[in-house]
């Protein structure tokens, strides 16, 4: 099964070195196990684009789609067979990249 | 299935609930355990065991007296039986007490799915809205299921900090069925302390060589001795100090002690729940108030503050102190703590009751106040207002 681990943030800065280093462990430990599927870090929120085309015409804006104090800053998706290895898995990823993470299910086809 | 469950046990609910119990185990573990050679058999199987668990349980909350379960729960598993259903309810428990669960929706489906009380039930204990203690055991269910919430046993390095989140549900559910009870209150909260002991009693038979269960269940039953001489027939509380010592009850207290002194002659480090309890332990060692060994309390105090460093822990600890050294060194040490327990009720009941004592009337007087403003319970504001109305 499928989780989403996102990675929230409240300023714009990126990974210092050592939190890099520190994520760059992690993921490695992730694909040797087995449970790396994907991961990226995001672009800051001054980089994101809100389209609404829901309507007549489609509304393009500049900037996310929430103006809240915090933001998804990054994500992993993995593979993993409960929630127990999935929160142990999202637990040292919080460690290593030093900010809160959320972990959700993905929808089962 | 469902009928000839029915035929066998003559109830169309109980048939009906260990169908579903049984599907909803199916679907649980199908998927990592394989799908099993018959999978109609085992299905009736399971329901069967399901069917005679429930009607078990419900013969056992039928009982009027603690005494009745406290022989029941303590027969071991005479049969293989017996000992895969137990083990279904190990399983049941710390799955409903899963840490990804918030609190009240753990407390919630413990008591549905382990406790086999109604929702009604539940919902009038714990004085919430029927739809809303529904809502949280559905979204509990839905969450297992979604995030797919494993249904077994904790692994042996997080076993420990498993069974202190079980054992923090089942001291939430003990603690708002003890509440001092005012005249209008639904006899189902009653029930709940019975639940508790119940469920406590369970897991020690299931795990009998974890010193907190030993505590949490000694020191339920220490605490719930007393029930009967805590409500005075006018409804109001009645002090620890003030009680008729005759009215409680010496079978559970007996009991208690014994447990306390299994985990002494352990050797190992008590935790939490375990100093509590031989806290209590003392209380009911001695045969009226003056008898209380207080430097003991001080010193198992002294202990719980080095594990727990709560403000609440050097709350009590001051009100013990204050029998021996006197209501001003107690006063001392709790005024530094108004800025953490300003909305605990308890610190200003206290605070009153030692100002009380040092004939400090006005400053008692605005103490007693606040905490009746903020205690909810009726027993317990009745109480405070008498004491605030004997000031001079």
């Amino acid at each position: 099964m499928q989780y989403l681990i996102s990675v929230i943030h409240d300023s714009p800065d990126l990974a210092t070195p050592s939190e890099m280093a520190a994520i760059d462990v992690f993921n490695d430990r992730l694909t040797a196990d087995g449970h790396w599927v994907f991961a990226a870090g995001l672009g800051g929120h001054d980089t994101a684009t809100l389209i609404d085309n829901r309507g007549e015409e489609p509304v393009l804006t500049d900037g996310p789609f929430l103006e809240s104090k915090e933001y998804l800053a990054g994500f992993w998706i993995i593979e993993a067979p409960d929630l127990d290895v999935a929160l142990e898995l999202a637990t040292e990823g919080s460690k290593s990249c030093n900010r809160k993470v959320e972990v959700r299910p993905l929808l089962a086809e | 299935m469902v009928a000839s469950l029915a035929r066998r046990f003559g109830d169309l609910d109980t048939a009906e609930e260990a169908a579903a119990e049984a599907f909803a185990t199916a679907v649980t573990r199908w998927p990592s355990d394989g799908v099993p050679p018959n999978p109609g058999a085992w299905l009736t199987t399971t329901a069967n065991r399901k069917a005679i668990d429930r009607i078990r349980r419900e013969n056992k909350r039928c009982g009027k007296h603690l005494e009745a379960h406290m022989l029941a729960d303590d027969n071991p598993p005479d049969s293989p039986d017996e000992g895969v259903i137990d083990d279904e309810r190990l399983r049941l428990i710390f799955t409903c007490c899963h840490p990804a669960l918030s609190m009240e929706n753990r407390v919630a489906l413990t008591l549905r799915m382990v406790g086999g009380l109604t929702v009604p039930e539940i919902s009038r204990a714990f004085l919430v809205q029927e739809t809303t203690m529904g809502q949280r055991i559905t979204r509990a269910k839905a969450k297992i299921k979604a995030a797919r919430i494993p249904y077994r046993m904790p692994g042996a390095e997080d076993l420990p900090g498993r069974v202190s989140g079980v054992l923090a549900v089942l001291y939430l559910v003990f603690n708002e069925g003890y509440l001092a009870t005012g005249p209008d209150t639904d006899p189902v909260r009653q029930e709940l302390t019975t639940e508790a002991i119940r469920l406590t009693r369970l897991i020690h038979a299931l795990m009998p060589e974890d010193g907190e269960v030993v505590g949490l269940l000694a020191l339920m039953l220490l605490t719930e001795s007393r029930r009967a001489a805590r409500v005075s027939a006018g409804g109001e509380l009645v002090t620890l100090d003030q009680q008729d010592r005759g009215a409680w009850d010496a079978a559970l207290i007996a009991e208690g002690h014994q447990l306390v002194r299994r985990r002494l002659a352990s050797g190992v480090a008590p935790g939490r729940y375990q100093i509590l309890a031989a806290i209590n332990a003392v209380h009911t060692s001695a045969p009226q108030a003056h008898d209380s060994d207080w430097s003991q309390v001080v010193a198992l105090y002294d202990q719980l503050a080095r594990i727990d460093p709560s403000p609440i822990v050097a709350l009590n600890r001051a009100i013990a102190l204050a029998e021996l050294d006197g209501p001003e060194v107690a006063l001392a040490i709790i005024d530094p703590l108004e800025n953490e327990l300003a909305d605990y009720h308890p610190f200003h009941a206290t605070r009153a009751d030692l100002l009380r004592r040092l004939s400090r009337s006005q400053e008692s007087r605005e103490a007693y106040d606040k905490a009746i403003g903020l205690a909810g319970n009726t027993a317990e504001t009745a109480y405070l207002a008498r004491r605030r109305q004997e000031l001079a």
